[in-house]
């Protein structure tokens, strides 16, 4: 593992250092930003452990535990609550027997909320990885689902 | 014979792929993808070409596609949505494949290199074109004083978070025209001496992102980019709404926390590592080709005294025909919500309207015949944004909703000044209290200081407006919230 995250740190190194940058490397190889990785990330940039830890806790799509196979973006943006998205969470939710921000207990789902997908005008909207669902009713969100083994 | 099928998003997640692949098996079938004409309610819309111009299929599936090219088409000139709209920005919308250079041309990028970035400057400033991310500041105003600061190097930034919900105008030509947006970038480089730019793309738009991408290789392999003309590169975001006030987003491109700047010094003087910096919407730099090309003065012959040129609106939530449309400033919400939109879809009944994303004023009906522009907007006490219009019907709980905006900014905030970072998190709760049914009439006057507080008191935009729907809600809907109390 360090040896890896010694190799995508590698990739990191600018003058100034980006400190955003480094994350998103780490994330898109492990699919998380490990906290133990903070200080042998913040060694590499020559920044200090805060610095790293300030902006992995700012932005929304870091995060330091590992998520489920497949992410699903659930948009509770203003289209998809306009459209009454609710029912269709309150359903999805159901389903994988977790609540927003939890994995399924089979590690096949996480589901996040998301501000916006910009598909607004075929709301309600949820992205699983980068595949784009529209017009969700509850049975459309479920049978989404059965994409992503 | 040749099909044309949208390879938009929007259009993908209505089926497009499915319904190309299926096209791909038909003997003699041509298939090209195109982008969306932002018709979504009509995708996936599949074209081809007649004696008269192009013509349509509206909502095709796979099962349709056997024996659909013998049945008529519907000429694009006959479909009203589209017919009635004034497309500039949105001219190739549907019609031109997205990656190809020899269709797009940049023109205007070979007119402006004859012309001295002085010229450029004035018919940028004389069209009067303003911003089309939400402040509507002149651009003409930022590229002068850009072009006229001392440091080096100056930087041209594309502001491509388009985080307000209800909006996805950057989306459409990020993946529909990335020319355009390349071209009115390289064309602000030229006016103000930039060698270098950047894209900050959200990170919720994949398919944007592949796109651009693509267009910024071969728009290098065709010599209109590259490191010793104009370096441009992308930067994508991590799911910060902040990240698209200008300057938080500047301090994201430099890796760190997305918190926003003190102003001034205003970004066109000390922006990028504290470097000159043109930074502007998607829209607003798609927007300079049409100027360059056509003129200041045709610009400036389009839309009310105060509002030139067109707005490409984004119809959303409950509405019948949602999509795109671009028409010239100066007709009413209610043209664009009946008109073009066709109102609400069957069943459902019209209780009020959000414009300009969730920091946008809830308006109800009497307020539909506010004009689309600006300052019309700002005296009817809202704004128009970004343009997306979010339409909501009578089964909507607004004190539910004024809850879910206060959280939403709660979330979002910075935490740099206190009125938006405290101001929010208080609001919610305030708001949480009526919900439960547990708020009095202390609470509403509460709610009313608070956010006059924010609106007065905060540093940037959003805790500036972030009150404006909540307020508006209570002024407009006051029973609502009363009832609970």
């Amino acid at each position: 593992m360090l040896t890896t995250l010694a190799s995508v740190l590698d990739r990191c190194v600018a003058s100034p250092p980006n400190i955003l940058a480094a994350l998103q490397a780490v994330q898109a190889a492990f699919g998380y930003v490990p906290i133990e990785s903070v200080p042998a990330i913040a060694a590499k940039l020559g920044v200090t452990d805060s610095d790293v830890r300030g902006v992995l806790s700012f932005y929304h799509d870091l995060r330091t535990e590992k998520p489920g196979r497949h992410i699903i973006r659930f948009c509770l943006g203003d289209s998809c609550r306009a459209t009454h998205c609710e029912r269709t969470l309150a359903a999805l939710e159901k389903k994988l027997g977790c609540r927003l921000g939890e994995t399924s207990r089979d590690g096949r789902f996480t589901l996040e909320k998301v501000y916006c997908l910009g598909n607004c005008a075929l709301s309600p909207n949820m992205m699983i990885g980068e595949e784009l669902y529209a017009r969700l009713t509850p049975k459309s969100a479920a049978a989404a689902l059965e994409n992503h083994p | 014979m040749k099909v044309y099928i949208p390879d938009d998003s929007a259009a993908v997640s209505m089926g497009a792929n499915r319904v190309a692949a299926a096209f791909a098996t038909q003997p003699g079938i041509q298939v090209v993808r195109t982008s969306s004409r932002g018709a979504f309610f009509l995708e996936p819309l599949v074209e081809v070409d007649t004696p008269t111009g192009r013509a349509a299929y509206p909502n095709v599936t796979p099962a349709s596609v056997p024996g659909l090219l013998r049945k008529k088409p519907t000429p694009i000139s006959r479909i009203p949505f589209l017919a009635k709209q004034t497309r500039y920005t949105f001219a190739n919308a549907g019609v031109t494949e997205p990656l190809s250079v020899e269709q797009y041309g940049f023109a205007a990028l070979a007119r402006a290199r004859e012309m001295t970035p002085q010229q450029i400057l004035d018919e940028v400033k004389k069209a009067n074109l303003r911003g089309r991310g939400g402040a509507a500041f002149p651009a003409g105003v930022k590229w002068q004083t850009t072009a006229d600061a001392p440091g080096q190097p100056k930087y041209i930034v594309a502001n491509a978070d388009e985080g307000d919900a209800g909006t996805y105008s950057d989306r459409m030509i990020l993946e529909g025209d990335p020319y355009r947006l390349i071209e009115g970038m390289r064309i602000a480089g030229l006016a103000v001496g930039a060698r270098q730019g950047f894209i900050y793309l959200r990170s919720e738009y994949p398919a944007a992102l592949k796109k651009i991408r693509a267009a910024i290789a071969r728009a290098t392999e065709f010599g209109i980019l590259g490191q010793d003309i104009f370096d441009l590169q992308v930067v994508v975001g991590a799911g910060a709404y902040i990240c698209g006030e200008e300057t938080a987003l500047l301090e994201s491109i430099e890796g760190k926390r997305g918190m926003v700047r003190f102003k001034p010094p205003f970004p066109a003087v000390e922006g990028l590592w504290g470097k000159p910096t043109v930074i502007n919407n998607v829209i607003t730099f798609a927007t300079i080709p049409d100027i360059i090309l056509r003129g200041a003065a045709w610009h400036a012959s389009l839309g009310t005294a105060t509002s030139k040129g067109t707005m490409p609106l984004q119809l959303a939530g409950q509405i019948r025909y949602a999509g795109l449309v671009e028409v010239p400033f100066g007709v009413t919400l209610e043209d664009v919500i009946y008109d073009f939109g066709g109102g609400l879809p069957r069943g459902c009944r019209f209780k009020a309207v959000q414009v300009g994303g969730p920091l946008g004023s809830i308006f109800p009906k009497n307020l539909l015949n506010t004009p689309i522009c600006f300052d019309a907007f700002a005296r009817a006490g809202g704004i128009l944004g970004h343009g997306g219009i979010v339409v909501y019907d009578d089964q909507t709980d607004l004190v539910a909703l004024a809850r879910h905006l206060m959280e939403f900014t709660a979330a979002e905030s910075c935490g740099k000044c206190t009125p938006c970072r405290i101001g929010s998190t208080r609001a919610k709760e305030i708001l949480e209290a009526i919900l439960d049914g547990d708020g009095t009439d202390a609470d509403i006057a509460l709610l009313n200081e608070l956010g006059d507080t924010m609106k007065l008191g905060s540093l940037c935009a959003l805790g500036g407006l972030a009150p404006m729907p909540v307020l508006t809600a209570m002024q407009y809907f006051g029973k609502e919230f009363r009832r609970r109390t």
